[in-house]
């Protein structure tokens, strides 16, 4: 992670590839597991929690020379280091606020990360760009195969995983896809989406999961059960209904296309203006108007910019990755005001 | 009539509920009706994902009076209680589910419907796992020769049961 670069390297769930990578920004599966003899981290003091660290940095040494893996330990890191990571999805931000030893470790790719003493002992996941849930699992399946020939997981015949919250007993697995739905928003579709999902046993969430708000028309859909169902089955589920999501999604585009050409037209130049000749702007409102970009880019309304530059865009411009790249703390106002020199210099160069 | 809550199947129950003095009537079908229980009124009401103080306010336990046997046991390796677990929502070692097996299958059946796992499982089960699957079958085996009569298989089965249950 080298922010003096102008051109710094992007995690692989942001390089906008993979199938239906215009509605799906990434696919992710998570798994929840702890060891069998020392305390949740709801209730660990800082010796069990340093035992915990110990065990997990230690399985992790034996993966390699399979795999390589960058360990960090929060305990160790700035606040703005770690609001990177948050940023960057590899670890969570009940990590990254946390308290004693917390351990991550990921590939070079970010795409696997794992992290030791969040609620659970340890959290693995998969990320992947685009919709490609199927073939993150297939890498989490060998990876927890290989940590369980190390570590003693928890586990009990009835309930399966035992988890530190009954919301993830049993598989302690959680997949879940990043969408990107304007369209849905726009037309004032999306809550109708939202609770067709909920019904369906999904839960629907912001850009950084749980606890988070759907902020610029990014939604989190993931599994609500995790236990009574086998991990093929509950993958299969968020696939079936996926589909009629994007389908949904696909058909409005169209539809705006067609009857509101001029209007969404408009509303794409507008946001496209704003993010590039503004001085000082907020996240949040660059998250609106980045959102719109994203739809002008696979609308094909905004000549040569690509999905990944957007992406960049988001990332780039959090306030973590702000702060990382000046090397200090910055107050809201010269936040706002370098987040907007950020995108003006990414969108002049490639417009 | 569909159900009010999946909106797919058929509404074969008619739930009546009184909260404040205020009469609510569900017509649900009869898996929304069995796995919901006392939740549904919140979901239909919220039209919002269950969340989990939604589990944890149950209306039979929150007046304080006479909670179950698990309300006072504390967990003998890390010292979560019952009552502490249900107010915080986690627990606080994997002991706790030996401790307070006799009202977490209620509590699971709420969440997710089952408390039955049915995924993966740890390299160091999956010997006894496979056995006790192998066992189950037998025992079908064993009843379906003695219902045809067939004592010389039956005995072979039986012999060949107890051979797996003294390796276990």
């Amino acid at each position: 992670m080298n922010f003096g670069q102008s051109d710094p390297f992007v995690g692989e769930w942001l390089r906008g590839e993979g199938l239906e990578s215009d509605l799906v920004i990434s696919s992710r599966v998570r798994l929840a597991r702890n060891l069998t003899d020392l305390p949740f981290g709801t209730v660990a003091g800082d010796l069990q929690r340093a035992k915990v660290a110990d065990r997990i940095q230690d399985a992790i040494d034996k993966l390699r020379p399979g795999l390589e893996l960058t360990t960090k330990h929060l305990e160790d890191m700035d606040l703005i280091e770690r609001m990177v990571l948050v940023e960057r999805h590899l670890v969570s931000r009940e990590l990254a606020l946390g308290s004693g030893p917390r351990v991550v470790a990921f590939d070079d790719s970010e795409g696997i990360s794992l992290m030791g003493n969040e609620e659970d002992h340890l959290r693995i996941q998969v990320v992947k760009s685009g919709y490609r849930l199927e073939e993150a699992w297939q890498e989490m399946d060998e990876l927890e195969k290989a940590l369980d020939g190390e570590l003693q997981f928890a586990f009990d015949e009835q309930y399966g995983y035992l988890t530190a919250c009954p919301t993830n007993t049993g598989t302690g697995l959680r997949a879940s896809v990043m969408l990107h739905l304007p369209a849905l928003v726009i037309t004032g579709q999306i809550e109708e989406v939202t609770r067709a999902a909920t019904r369906m046993h999904l839960a629907v969430r912001g850009l950084f999961g749980e606890g988070t708000e759907a902020q610029g028309d990014f939604f989190q859909i993931s599994n609500q059960r995790t236990l009574g169902v086998t991990e093929e089955k509950i993958l299969k589920h968020i696939s079936s209904v996926l589909p009629n999501i994007l389908n949904y999604e696909r058909k409005l585009r169209t539809g705006l296309l067609d009857r509101k050409r001029e209007r969404i037209e408009d509303k794409i130049g507008r946001a496209f203006g704003i993010l590039s000749h503004a001085k000082v702007i907020s996240s949040q409102e660059a998250l609106e108007h980045l959102s719109l970009v994203r739809l002008g880019v696979c609308l094909d309304l905004l000549g040569k910019l690509t999905l990944e530059q957007v992406n960049r865009m988001f990332l780039f411009t959090q306030p973590g990755h702000l702060q990382a790249k000046e090397g200090q703390e910055l107050s809201s106002d010269e936040r706002d005001m370098r987040r907007a020199s950020v995108l003006g210099r990414i969108l002049r160069e490639n417009n | 009539m569909i159900c009010e809550n999946c909106q797919k199947n058929e509404a074969v129950v008619h739930l009546t509920d009184i909260v404040n003095n205020t009469k609510k009537e569900y017509r649900l079908c009869k898996e929304c009706a069995g796995i919901h229980g006392v939740s549904i009124q919140a979901q239909i009401k919220k039209h919002k994902q269950f969340t989990l103080p939604d589990f944890y306010s149950d209306p039979d336990t929150s007046t304080g009076s006479g909670r179950g046997d698990a309300a006072d046991q504390e967990c003998s390796q890390c010292g979560m209680s019952y009552s502490l677990f249900r107010k915080e929502g986690k627990f606080g070692c994997s002991h706790d589910y030996q401790c307070f097996r006799s009202e977490l299958d209620s509590l699971l059946e709420k969440i997710h419907a089952s408390s039955q796992h049915l995924g993966r499982t740890p390299g160091r089960f999956r010997k006894q796992v496979s056995s006790r699957a192998q066992l189950t079958q037998l025992r079908e085996e064993l009843s379906n020769a003695i219902s045809d009569e067939q004592y010389e298989k039956a005995a072979a089965i039986r012999d060949q049961m107890r051979n797996l249950e003294s390796q276990r």
